[in-house]
């Protein structure tokens, strides 16, 4: 795989660089950092290695156009609804196939990050006591999961092998079991 | 720990570059590695939808030469929009072409009159 040569610019001094000179170059080097991201989501709900790599060039047809038109903060976060909402349009013109899971996801895509950064700023000490209150709230698999992974640092496949879950399972466990913490924690700092 | 166990909501704007990411799909990362990636996955939608998504390619080491060739098609894609662009800046301002090359017209016709002058008028 091709490295990138300007990876010592951030994407949000490319997209302002772009934002400055209206030039396409500056998201010519921008988007091939999505192209696998992008080929992999379109892969995830598509399931057609043909329509996959046709929605990835109508995706960057819409990004262009898209940008040049408003101003976006969070491109990584933005480009993944944008993806999430093609493979959507995509799926509902196919016959009999359900977007419930899809639509699920769409909506949380942007407070999951900002959630996170809120956390990222909490006093330390205050959090840490809350965390470990909050991660004793959870199901016994849950915290078995995220104990295994976030602090013994287990692989999926590790964790699977020593808890007898798939690794299906395991991911769910930890996905959701980190998303309970997050709704935890924002409820024990609300009431203090 | 401790410390690890606040780790666990915040850290979630690390980047895992293509490269590591085709790395853990052909199982060529350590330990360590495999869970630098998974820990991107489980903190980024975006990252855990694309590993399952690459998961369901029929081979993956063709994933690399299609991610090439969607970028090159890319790169042409953006070249040809600039091209136009530059075609139509010509359109939109025909007058600021045409004065130019009058201009240039002017300079060469004065050049031929000063140097006919000398000629007659050593």
């Amino acid at each position: 795989m091709n490295v990138d040569k300007h990876q010592h610019i951030t994407d949000s001094d490319l997209l302002k660089n772009f934002y400055q000179e209206k030039d396409n170059q500056w998201l010519g080097m921008l988007l091939p950092r999505y192209t696998l991201l992008l080929f992999g989501v379109c892969m995830k709900y598509l399931k057609n290695e043909e329509e996959a790599k046709d929605s990835v060039q109508q995706i960057f047809l819409k990004t262009i156009t898209e940008l040049h038109k408003y101003e976006v903060d969070y491109f990584k976060s933005w480009i993944y609804m944008v993806a999430k909402n093609h493979c959507l349009m995509k799926l509902r013109d196919r016959p009999g196939k359900s977007t419930a899971d899809l639509l699920e996801n769409v909506a949380g895509v942007v407070s999951d990050e900002e959630q996170d950064l809120k956390f990222h700023h909490l006093e330390k000490d205050r959090t840490l006591d809350l965390m470990g209150n909050a991660l004793d709230e959870l199901s016994v698999e849950q915290k078995q999961c995220v104990t295994l992974f976030y602090l013994e640092k287990q692989s999926y496949q590790a964790i699977s092998a020593t808890t007898g879950f798939s690794v299906l399972k395991v991911k769910s466990y930890i996905q959701n079991g980190k998303r309970n913490l997050k709704i935890l924690l924002d409820k024990k700092l609300q009431r203090k | 720990m401790s410390i690890d166990l606040l780790k666990i909501l915040s850290d979630s704007n690390k980047d895992i570059d293509n490269q590591k990411l085709m790395d853990y799909l052909t199982g060529q990362l350590s330990a360590r590695e495999i869970h630098e990636v998974e820990k991107s996955m489980a903190t980024s939608d975006f990252v855990n939808d694309a590993v399952e998504g690459l998961m369901e390619v029929t081979n993956s080491r063709d994933i690399s030469t299609l991610v090439e060739q969607l970028n090159k098609d890319l790169g042409k894609k953006l070249q040809q929009r600039k091209s136009l662009k530059e075609k139509r800046k010509l359109k939109e301002y025909p007058w600021m072409y045409f004065s130019l090359v009058l201009i240039l017209l002017l300079m060469v016709a004065a050049w031929f009159v000063i140097h006919r002058l000398r000629v007659l008028h050593p």
